[in-house]
């Protein structure tokens, strides 16, 4: 009897589980069923009058099937639980495609950008980077350079000149002479910087520029030393190898001078419209530093030799994004300034 | 500088490179070049021919002639000459011939085919002449015309010449040119075609420094007369202007030996004496180019016995000058100290070819070959012409040629590449060095006159001249010997680099400014005229003094990115540059940052606000008193660790169109201060408490105020404060807010029982109401 009742119970409630459709309905089945005061409950209460035998068989049933609904119980609550989180994260959906907030990033100017990875090269190679001061003295800019008053290549380089006697200084070569003084030989060092001439400015001439000047004073410098020095730069600026050529250019502060020349990167040589149907691109000047320009910064020209070269910043920047027109880089246009 | 290819060819025997290779050679050895042009292509198409008839065309201006043209037949051409006319010896441009870009062919005109056309010298590129058709006078007809022959013209940068004075003439690129390729080397001048009879010509000198030589020759007898046509146009191929043949011939020597030479009137001058004299202070002179000077004795004259007759290496007089009606000259050949030429030219702001050659330091030794040269081409170009006397020639006491000392060990360490001696040799003897064994390795190398005067004078500069001849393709680069160590630090470019790279995460784009800015910009800021520095010869006036602060130019820069752009964020680093008593100028770097927004509040200050915190951690604001350029009521200082370093600002609204905010940090002052020393604290063991508090407050009180004087009365035990919100408005009176904080406090030792925080929040609460607020609570 009780047998029957059981399994009844069982298989009615198994199906109720089954049927339930939320999980408040459930816990009304848990409650009815297995709760303290459950049908389940009512069953046992009725063991009583049974012989101990039968109670301990019924007991085990009544164990059994109290189990059995429990963990149906339990897995039917689980699927409820499990498509309520997905209900969820389904709800949860987002645009991943929209914008995210916060600053946008700046960008740094393209004659930073060069200037700074030629420092961090240089810098690997262990050359100090300079500054000096753009309001230079007439004596620092031209006389300590081996150009006296008077001399004709004042001429070379259209100056301004201050209402104090001073001038915004022509080239970075200045640096030089504080660079010999500051360090001492043997040296390697560097100057970046903003330099001026008096020049209307037009699509490729611009009274405000950027120079690299370099230099190096040791005890074998040579045009050879000096050539390997300027090959390992140009690789890095360009990323490849390029043939160079050195012929001779005349600047006061350097002995011999030159300027070097590469092979042109477009035509490769044979001559196209941007080397002007030479094959050649006129790149740097540079020479073996000029004796009297050694002794001016302290060092003896009898003890050591130097190298010098002047790299023209705005130009490779000019070269590297193939820009047009010189006047974009000091327009403070954003419309320009922001592809970098 | 122009040389004409046919001229170099004339004066180096045998030169087989085309004028391409030779420009080319020219490139990598000696002088950079800019190009090389045909010049007169077409003359190889133009021979004589005698106009036989010549007839009117009626109702036309132009004329039909019949010529004779030798071998090459007879042919009627049309011709609008007014001297064409039977009998005479012309040019005939043959059909087929481009002449000025034109097609010369066998055209219709007036209903007459004409072939090919009669020429003018301006036609054929000889001269200005567009008078009339060339006469050649006897010529024979179908002959090419004498000595007039197609040139390629080369250019040669004048910079790459500035230390090369013996490089302003032919004769001096064409001993480069032999000692490059070997050939032979001819010499144009004959010396001793000079008289060696005195002079009636008395020269004298003042200073020999000024004027190291004065050589002069007289003649007489002379006719004035355009040049022969192959005169003219080698004049004409190297930039020169034919104008008589006397003037010619000084201008030719010129171009060919580098040696400026100038003809007198010999008529004209005051006295057979000529003095090279420092000028009279106000003495006035008149030029060849009618313009009248008025001197000081920092310029040398020449001058007979009435004063001047030519501005020492510059210019020669008016008064002087050669006319139609010379019949005797005063030729000069003379050197001057190349500085002294130079003030006086740029002082007077007349660069004449003369003046050009001779501030490049020119030999004195070449005064007696340009008189030489001058002789046998005058005897050419003005037939009958006798020289009277010799040669006057005053000059200081020449100069023994330097002498260098030369090591082959020392020349092969500078080259970098092993090198015979024997090869050395070769090479500066074919650059007419006299080379002398001194010792083993060890040359003497005497230097030519022409190289002396300021090219070379050192055993460096003979460096330059092996290895330009060797070729520096021939050296191999090698890597140098350096002791490794790590750069010298460069702290304050780290520092820019740290602030450009947060700048620009932050939101900001770089922009470049000039340095210049306009005097009236600066009024307009604010910024006193006299506080800059005045550039003495600006490109323009609105470039004439020194940037003092970067504001004006950000100013500008959001000026112009507004009309494009609604919202944005710039920033520059760049130098202030300031007058003071040192010898240079003070140059403070700055950084100076720009916010913009078109339709914003106070967007753009606390957006500028927030770069300066990412900046400078811990950064504070406090109210300033507004510059012209400012928003009377959104100024501030911004001070780091208690010192000022900088501003922040929007613009008054006069000055932008939208809200513009700046913020100007002077980095040169944050350096000062230094960076933060970090130390590590403990990381507290015992839970904080939290509370909020709000002040009641007049409506512009300061949130930073308010904040410091709460965190005066906190104590010790506070260990944050954060700002909450700010409230206006019911059921606030009119005129106030409320402010809130939310505050945390602890003790290291111990978790504070809730009567201590209770404790901290009432001494907070009174001391804020002991000051006058009125506190929620
Ligand atoms: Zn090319």
């Amino acid at each position: 009897m009780l047998d029957q009742q059981l399994e009844s119970l069982a298989a009615s409630t198994r199906d109720r589980i089954l049927a339930a459709a939320t999980s408040d309905q459930l816990e009304a089945v848990r409650v009815e069923v297995l709760g303290r005061k459950g049908t389940l409950a009512e069953i046992s209460k009725g063991m009583g009058k049974l012989t101990p035998d039968e109670r301990k068989r019924i007991g085990q049933l009544l164990n059994a099937a109290k189990t059995n609904l429990e963990a149906a119980l339990e897995s039917r609550q689980k699927q409820f639980a499990d498509a309520a989180l997905n209900a969820r994260l389904e709800a949860e959906w987002i645009d991943v495609t929209l914008p995210a907030p916060g600053p946008r990033p700046g960008s740094l100017h393209p004659l930073t950008q060069i200037q700074q990875e030629l420092e961090d090269l240089f810098t690997s190679m262990g050359v100090a980077v300079l500054d000096g001061p753009e309001v230079e003295s007439e004596y620092n800019n031209f006389d300590a350079l081996n150009i006296p008053p008077d001399h004709p290549a004042r001429d070379m380089q259209d100056t301004f000149w201050l209402a104090d006697g001073n001038v915004l200084r022509t080239h970075t070569s200045p640096v030089q002479v504080r660079g010999m003084a500051k360090l001492g030989p043997p040296l390697l060092m560097i100057a970046p910087g903003r330099v001026f001439r008096n020049e209307e400015v037009d699509a490729s001439h611009e009274h405000t520029f950027y120079q690299l000047e370099g230099m190096m004073v040791g005890r074998d410098v040579s045009i050879a030393t000096m050539l390997y020095f300027m090959k390992l730069l140009l690789r890095h600026i360009f990323g490849r190898e390029v043939t160079v050529r050195l012929r001779p250019g005349f600047f006061p502060f350097v002995e011999p001078g030159f300027e070097l020349d590469i092979q042109c990167l477009i035509c490769g040589g044979p001559g196209c419209p941007v080397c002007k149907h030479s094959g050649w691109v006129e790149l740097m000047p540079c020479g073996l530093v000029h004796p009297n320009v050694l002794r001016m910064g302290g060092i003896d020209p009898d003890e050591w030799s130097g190298f010098a070269f002047g790299l023209g910043l705005t130009r490779l920047v000019m070269m590297r994004y193939g820009i047009d027109d010189i006047r974009h880089l000091q327009s403070g246009d954003l419309r320009f300034l922001r592809q970098f | 500088m122009k040389f004409s290819y046919n001229w170099m060819a004339e004066l180096v025997s045998g030169l087989e490179a085309t004028p391409q290779e030779l420009m080319r050679l020219i490139t990598i050895k000696t002088a950079e070049c800019d190009g090389v042009e045909p010049f007169g292509e077409h003359l190889s198409n133009v021979v004589a021919a005698r106009v036989l008839e010549a007839e009117d065309i009626p109702g036309s201006h132009n004329r039909k002639a019949l010529i004779d043209a030798g071998a090459l037949g007879r042919h009627t051409v049309v011709c609008g000459a007014p001297n064409c006319r039977a009998g005479i010896t012309t040019a005939w441009v043959q059909p087929g011939t481009s002449l000025g870009g034109k097609q010369i062919g066998r055209r219709m005109f007036d209903a007459i085919e004409s072939a090919g056309m009669l020429a003018s010298a301006a036609e054929l590129g000889i001269n200005k002449d567009n008078e009339g058709i060339v006469e050649l006078g006897d010529l024979a007809p179908g002959t090419p015309l004498p000595r007039l022959t197609p040139d390629h013209v080369i250019e040669v940068d004048n910079k790459s010449l500035t230390h090369r004075p013996d490089l302003w003439g032919h004769h001096g690129m064409a001993r480069e040119v032999a000692a490059i390729t070997g050939a032979k080397l001819l010499e144009p001048a004959n010396v001793s075609l000079i008289p060696t009879t005195p002079s009636p010509v008395a020269v004298s000198i003042e200073d020999l420094q000024l004027c190291p030589r004065y050589s002069a020759l007289l003649f007489e007898n002379v006719t004035v007369q355009p040049s022969p046509l192959w005169l003219q146009q080698r004049l004409q191929a190297v930039g020169l202007n034919p104008i008589n043949n006397i003037v010619d011939v000084t201008n030719f020597v010129m171009a060919e030996l580098g040696q400026p030479m100038h003809a007198f009137d010999a008529d004209k001058l005051a006295s057979p004496a000529i003095y090279v004299r420092n000028a009279h202070q106000d003495e006035t002179f008149t030029a060849l180019n009618g313009e009248t000077y008025t001197l000081t004795p920092a310029s040398l004259v020449i001058a007979d016995a009435k004063g001047a007759i030519a501005l020492a290496g510059v210019i020669g007089g008016m008064d002087s000058a050669i006319g139609d009606g010379t019949t005797r000259l005063l030729l000069e050949s003379a050197n001057f100290h190349a500085a002294s030429i130079r003030r006086t030219s740029s002082r007077l702001k007349l660069r004449t070819d003369a003046s050009m050659r001779f501030e490049k330091s020119q030999d004195p030794v070449n005064t007696v070959r340009g008189i030489a040269r001058a002789i046998e081409l005058l005897q050419e170009v003005s037939p009958g012409i006798r020289m009277v006397g010799g040669l006057a020639d005053a000059a200081a006491p020449s100069k023994p040629a330097p002498v260098i000392e030369l090591r082959m060990d020392w020349l092969i360490r500078k080259l970098g590449r092993p090198i015979e001696a024997s090869q050395v040799r070769n090479i500066l003897e074919a650059l007419r060095f006299e080379v002398k064994d001194a010792n083993e390795g060890v040359f003497e190398v005497t230097v030519p006159s022409w190289r002396a005067t300021k090219d070379i004078s050192i055993k460096d500069d003979l460096v330059e001249e092996v290895g330009r001849m060797i070729g520096y393709a021939t050296i191999d680069p090698v890597a140098p010997l350096v002791p490794t160590h790590p750069p010298a630090d460069n702290p304050r470019r780290r520092h820019f680099r740290a602030l450009r790279a947060l700048a620009a995460a932050e939101g900001y784009t770089e922009v470049y400014n000039y340095s210049f800015v306009s005097e009236e910009t600066a009024q307009r800021f604010g910024l006193p005229g006299e506080a800059h520095i005045k550039v003495a010869n600006p490109i323009s006036a609105d470039q004439g003094l020194l940037r003092i602060s970067l504001v004006p130019g950000i100013w500008r820069n959001v000026t112009e990115n507004s009309k494009y752009l609604d919202t944005f964020q710039l920033f520059e680093i760049g130098h202030e540059i300031h007058r003071h008593d040192g010898p240079l100028a003070n140059e403070v770097p700055h950084l100076v940052a720009a916010v913009y927004e078109r339709h914003g509040n106070t967007g753009p200050f606390y957006e500028a606000k927030r770069l300066a915190s990412c900046m400078l951690p811990g950064c504070e604001t406090r109210p300033a008193t507004a510059q012209l350029h400012e928003h009377p009521s959104r100024a501030a200082e911004v001070l780091w660790r208690g010192q000022t370093v900088g501003r922040l600002f929007e613009f008054h609204p006069n000055f932008v169109t939208g809200r513009a905010a700046v913020l100007d940090l002077n980095i040169a002052a944050m350096e000062a201060i230094g960076p933060v020393e970090k130390r590590y604290q403990p990381i507290r063991r015992f839970p904080s408490s939290e509370f909020d508090l709000s002040v009641i407050s007049g409506k512009r009180a300061l949130v930073g105020e308010i904040e410091s004087q709460i965190v005066s009365f906190a104590g010790a035990m506070l260990e944050s404060i954060a700002f909450l919100r700010q409230y206006e408005g019911a059921p606030l009176p009119e005129g106030s807010k409320s402010v809130s904080f939310q505050l945390s406090v602890a003790a290291r030792d111990r978790t504070l029982a809730s009567e201590e925080v209770a404790g901290i929040r009432d001494t907070i609460i009174n001391g804020m109401r002991g000051l006058g607020y009125d506190m929620r609570v």
